[in-house]
């Protein structure tokens, strides 16, 4: 957008003709927003609907790839029968009792390790040393030792989540800043105080991370185990499913497994705003 | 013994000063480290607002970090009176934003008072009071993200004249802030210690804010930190910072005052220029 037009200087004398460049300004309006949030739902649904029409076409074969519809159907049935209940139920009970008890102690001696040195350089280097093995490389072990009840699917999870929420806690309080221990010190604020009104407040953004990496571990390992050592859950039921062949069995416990697992990171994420309202909103 | 002492504890005389620091020496790294405060020696009567100008690393905030009590690897003696042992002896306003930003302001002003288990209904009038006196009436419940950082460091001066102490120390808490929120807060801060006439020890690397805040300027020396000189500021109370300004003392005070301490800036660019010490 530009004309052109004469320009005076301070004086009021003219010095010239010149191009005007005039400077536009855009602004994002509310239906872009709309827009951006329905492209979110309309791509997956008109890939299901494509699946669905290369399925009734023959395009793909239904030994591998059902057709959405059959699937759903099957879900429908597994959830009348109530199996697909039970399965989740089984799950959920493993992977929120796995969480409880690898993620509290975590907090505390991820918090213990974030204040004092000593802990800290206890603690570490066996903590670093044993993190890098894949959870799943100890089921066995771990089956071993506490047997093929629930309290052995209770214990990989609980060691899964330990390690993601303990190394982030740690960091999460090595990386309060300093100037915030200062003002407890400065009104000589003791230990325990410490920790409620700076150290859990000041690493809580960081623990929520660490939990979140600690469900996706949870997940994982609920799965893995219930594949190997189980007669219940959703691990069971796509492990059984390949088993027998029931293809659309086996969809039905994928699409169970990750409408399940988006519930508990929409929990964790709802329980995360509530308690972290202090932060500003576009860190969120 | 290089331990603060209290007077109420001590084994050394009376002290006369409400803040006495006697022969204070401050080395980083050890012996062959460099020395931050090299024999500085200090008197702060109560009720005396007391500035500390100092060329930029000549361990004022060292200073008066010692005396905060949050550090204690140090030489020499630091003895501060405490009239009140129920009362909190000294409160801390820091340079940087130190407003918890899990807190409102509400809850950061009441900190220093609900940890020393003085949150009582007078305290929390205390905090109303306070948080009124700044300014923040209408943003108590607000958290610090949602403030400017004017007014996250008025909510850190009402949470240091809450708390009640006896002392109150202040490390430069204006120098992150533009020239106009500083003459507001240079007003608001004369008329509420011209209001309670607390015993302050001011850091500061502005000789225009320590004269129109203070009733003595001590100029420090380049590092390694000594006093240099001292000058009483004789503006009548109640002041403002415009009455102070418009004052003809001002400019020939402000002059003695940068005559002392442009040696020391200089000392400090030269060494800079040298690559550091």
């Amino acid at each position: 957008m530009s004309r052109d037009s004469t320009v005076a200087d301070a004086g009021g004398r003219v010095v010239g003709d010149f191009r005007i460049i005039e400077r536009t300004k855009k602004v994002p309006g509310p239906q872009e927003r709309t827009f951006e949030r329905g492209l979110g739902i309309v791509t997956p649904l008109a890939f299901v609907l494509l699946w669905e029409f290369a399925a009734r076409a023959g395009w793909i074969d239904l030994r591998f790839f059902p057709a959405p519809s059959a699937v759903l159907s099957e879900t429908w049935r597994l959830l009348r029968a109530g199996d697909l209940v039970a399965h989740i139920g089984a799950s959920l009970s493993r992977v929120t009792v796995g969480f409880l008890v690898g993620a509290v102690p975590a907090v505390g001696i991820g918090m213990a390790m974030g204040l004092n040195r000593y802990i800290r350089a206890a603690l570490q280097p066996m903590i670093d040393a044993t993190y890098p093995i894949p959870k799943i490389a100890i089921l066995p072990l771990v089956l071993l030792v506490f047997g093929l009840g629930e309290s052995g699917k209770y214990a990989i999870l609980a060691i899964g989540v330990f390690f993601q929420v303990v190394i982030t806690t740690a960091a999460g309080v090595a990386a309060i800043d300093r100037v915030y221990f200062d003002v407890a010190r400065t009104f000589g604020v003791g230990r325990l105080a410490l920790a409620r009104t700076v150290v859990l407040p000041g690493a809580l953004p960081v623990i929520f991370a660490g939990m979140r990496l600690g469900i996706g571990t949870a997940l994982l390992l609920v799965i893995a185990a219930e594949m190997v050592a189980a007669k219940s859950g959703l691990g069971f039921l796509i492990w059984q499913s390949w088993q027998l062949f029931a293809v659309e069995e086996m969809y039905a416990g994928l699409m169970t497994i990750s409408l399940t697992g988006l519930t508990i990171f929409q929990l964790l994420r709802a329980l995360e705003t509530r308690m972290l309202r202090w932060r500003p909103i576009n860190v969120q | 013994m290089p331990r603060i002492a209290l007077a109420t504890e001590s084994r050394f005389d009376p002290v006369p000063a409400k803040l006495a620091i006697k022969d204070l020496s401050k080395a980083f790294g050890g012996r062959a480290g460099v020395t931050a405060i090299d024999n500085l020696s200090l008197e702060v009567r109560a009720g005396e607002f007391v500035s500390i100008v100092g060329p930029s690393g000549c361990g004022k905030s060292s200073l008066i970090r010692i005396v905060a009590g949050l550090d204690a690897e140090f030489e020499g003696d630091v003895h501060l009176a405490h009239a009140n042992p129920g009362r909190l002896l000294t409160a801390m306003v820091f340079q940087e934003q130190s407003n918890f930003p899990w807190m409102t302001v509400r809850e950061n002003v009441s900190y220093g008072l609900r940890m020393i288990g003085r949150l009582d209904a007078e305290g929390r009038k205390r905090v109303t009071e306070y948080i009124a006196k700044v300014g923040l009436a209408r943003f108590e419940n607000a958290y610090p993200h949602q403030l400017s950082g004017g007014m996250r460091q008025r909510a850190s001066v009402a949470r240091a004249f809450a708390a009640d102490p006896e002392i109150l120390l202040m490390d430069e808490p204006f120098g992150a802030l533009d020239e106009q929120n500083k003459v507001l807060l240079h007003d608001e801060l004369i008329r509420i210690w011209e209001e309670t006439r607390k015993t302050v020890l001011f850091i500061t690397h502005s000789i225009d804010e320590a004269l129109v805040l203070s009733d003595r300027v001590v100029v420090m020396s380049a590092r390694p930190g000594r006093i240099k000189d001292a000058f009483e500021v004789p503006f009548e109370r109640p002041r403002s910072v415009m009455a102070v300004k418009a004052d003809p003392r001002y400019g020939q005070l402000f002059k003695r005052v940068w005559d002392a301490l442009r040696d020391e800036v200089l000392r400090t660019r030269c060494g800079e220029e040298r690559g550091g010490e």
